[in-house]
């Protein structure tokens, strides 16, 4: 993404266009302004950041669940 | 914890024919929800059933949410019997669909897929144009939840283009868009 389309990007996120299906998802409560560093990212470097997510919510259940046998 | 690049790399190695779909391939395009396992839409033809089987025979598939003790055998003869498996394996959890809700079966989920090099492969994965008509048809709370965020994607996706295609970080990890036009369906 180069620094117009990056600039583009914000300004849409920032000042979604009335009736917009970016408007939408705001008003649905979507955090937009995760997408812009995701969509710095090449494809392998999301799945790669989702694969790190889960384990870490894996790592947060192991640890409740260790937490509630104790 | 899933590995979903070495699940990717069996497909891939196997030459089988499958287009990623779900949650990953939101995230493929940067959706920020989490998910859990790798779903694929498989081609049915007899040959690749043989490959998709061969190939993730060595990671013990099983499936998933069952007792362990139920008796399973994944092998070709049992994925052409049935369409849809939810599997484990120990490489991952994969889920196996023959048929995709709103779009239909591999031929038509595959002409609404672009590629992708994803770690190191080129990998099918559905569009998010296509992502959003099978979102719309399943229609299950957990579908409508992600929907206004894919619906924002491909929005963005639309009016914030580079001249190869859908924005990108990079955009020669893009090979090749096989939608032949990106019609706006947003109303700016």
């Amino acid at each position: 993404m180069d620094k117009a389309q990056r600039d583009e990007l914000i300004r849409l996120i920032t000042s979604p266009p009335a009736g917009s299906k970016i408007a939408a998802a705001k008003d649905f409560g979507i955090d937009l302004t995760l997408l812009v560093r995701r969509l710095e990212l090449t494809p392998t470097e999301r799945l790669q950041e989702l694969a790190a997510a889960q384990a870490f919510v894996q790592k947060l259940q192991a640890a409740k669940k260790t937490s509630t046998h104790e | 914890m899933n590995d979903f690049g070495r699940l990717l790399k069996i497909l891939c190695e196997g030459k089988v024919q499958f287009v990623i779909i779900g949650g990953v391939a939101a995230s493929a395009h940067g959706s920020a929800h989490l998910t859990y396992d790798l779903d694929i839409c498989y081609g049915r033809a007899r040959d690749n059933i043989e490959r998709l089987a061969k190939a993730l025979e060595p990671y013990h598939p099983r499936l998933r949410g069952v007792q362990d003790d139920l008796s399973f055998c994944f092998d070709a003869t049992t994925i052409a019997r049935g369409m849809n498996f939810t599997l484990t394996t120990d490489v991952g959890d994969i889920d196996l669909f023959g048929e995709v809700a709103g779009i239909g079966g591999y031929k038509d989920v595959e002409a609404l897929s672009i590629t992708e090099v994803l770690f190191g492969d080129e990998c099918a994965v559905l569009s998010l144009q296509g992502l959003i008509q099978s979102k719309r048809a399943a229609a299950r709370p957990k579908d409508l939840l992600i929907l206004p965020e894919i619906e924002a994607l491909r929005a963005i996706e639309t009016q914030v283009k580079c001249q190869s295609g859908p924005i990108e970080a990079r955009s020669e990890d893009r090979v090749e868009d096989k939608q032949s036009e990106h019609k706006p369906d947003d109303n700016p």
